[in-house]
């Protein structure tokens, strides 16, 4: 109640220009806020539309690049498939009581191959397939095919030239066998198929 | 003495209610009502008018921010204002105390401490609240001389128990009574105002 002391004393008619300046003063910080806000909102719209920029940058480089490699690979199909040289093989496998097929195109020209398996059963963890060029030195190792998933594998391999600067290795035909999952210098386990072509 | 003319609750209400919600120009009316009584209690304390127009911009400040934590529950609105004047008033002449001591001229602060109260001339009396201002000068006036004494060095000067006992040579025992007796006697003598009268 001592508090209505306060008007004990007497009162003073502030000056004129006392009103103005001190609104001002009080309202300032209040005001602020919302040019505090709008300055956040404007700085996040900003950055939001920085980072899409750049992620939509990013993402069409890495677009542009994957349909390169898409159209090379169409391409290197596409030459093997339907290239003069070309020879067409295909061997039924059965792996694991499923029926399976490998087909391999041989681009002798060029000395490449491009196999596609399909149906091969998956391997058991500590096993991979194996696949096997079948020349006239022996057998050299085309590839090793770890198949942790039931799904068709494509691959192109580039057919043996010999070593030591001699006449080129002829490829008489593939096998495939089941290996130790880092592959084996010489085929060790239950053969696939072994075919000469 | 004509009987003060109150302030609606309902206006009241409406206009603290129009702070809480940040109507600006609800300040500017409020400013229109207290700046006067703000600005004198502060003047009644400093002598000092760029001071007191110091202490009038920090309290609508802290008014305007601090609107929230007035509870209407435990007290009217204008003596919370008021309270918050005299807070800064007495912090203003505390830091111009400490300045005197350092520069000597702690007297000249004593011939302003020692001041009485007197009521404004009659023709502020266009101020809102004037009718306010009467009544509690009755109140005080209604307090013996040496208890008014005690009120006004505490209440203006800012001074404790202690620097009143010395200030006026009487035991501190003496001065704790005497204030005590007229605190009593001021809020039965105001306790019928309610708050703000125009």
């Amino acid at each position: 109640m001592t508090d209505w002391l306060g008007m004990l004393a007497a009162p003073r008619s502030p000056r004129p220009e006392l009103k103005g300046r001190v609104l001002a003063r009080a309202l300032a910080p209040r005001r602020r806020w919302p040019l505090a806000a709008a300055a956040m909102i404007t700085l996040a719209v900003g950055g939001g539309a920085w980072w899409a920029y750049r992620t939509i940058g990013t993402l069409t480089t890495e677009r542009d690049g994957l349909a390169a490699r898409v159209h090379a690979l169409e391409d290197t199909v596409s030459t093997f498939i339907h290239g003069p040289a070309t020879r067409l093989i295909q061997i039924a496998v059965s792996t694991g009581g499923r029926v399976g097929s490998v087909t391999i195109f041989a681009d002798s020209v060029r000395h490449r191959w491009l196999v596609r398996c399909d149906g091969l059963a998956p391997n058991a963890k500590d096993q991979a397939y194996q696949l096997w060029f079948i020349t006239d030195r022996g057998m050299a190792t085309a590839a090793v095919m770890p198949m942790d998933q039931d799904k068709p594998m494509v691959m192109a391999l580039e057919m043996p030239r010999g070593g030591g600067g001699g006449a080129d290795e002829r490829v008489l035909g593939a096998a495939m066998s089941i290996e130790p999952r880092a592959g084996s210098a010489r085929p060790s386990g239950p053969m696939v198929f072994h075919r000469l072509l | 003495m004509t009987s003060p003319k109150r302030l609606s609750q309902e206006h009241q209400r409406s206009l603290e209610g129009r702070l809480k919600a940040g109507d600006e120009r609800a300040l500017g009316e409020l400013y229109d009502l207290v700046a006067p009584w703000i600005l004198g209690l502060a003047f009644r304390i400093l002598q000092d008018e760029d001071e007191a127009d110091e202490v009038v911009s920090d309290v609508f400040v802290q008014v305007w921010s601090h609107i929230d934590q007035h509870d209407r529950g435990r007290g009217p609105l204008v003596p919370w204002i008021l309270s918050i004047a005299r807070n800064r008033s007495l912090d203003a002449l505390r830091r111009r105390r400490r300045w005197w001591r350092k520069s000597a001229l702690l007297e000249q602060a004593h011939a302003v401490e020692g001041g009485d109260i007197a009521p404004a001339a009659p023709h502020e009396a266009a101020v809102p609240g004037w009718p306010l201002h009467r009544e509690v000068h009755a109140a005080l006036a209604a307090l013996s001389e040496e208890q008014r004494r005690v009120v006004v060095l505490s209440y203006f000067g800012g001074l404790s128990h202690r620097e009143i006992a010395l200030r006026l040579h009487q035991p501190l025992g003496t001065v704790k009574t005497r204030l005590r007796t007229a605190h009593h006697k001021l809020t039965e003598g105001l306790r019928h105002l309610k708050d703000w009268v125009e």
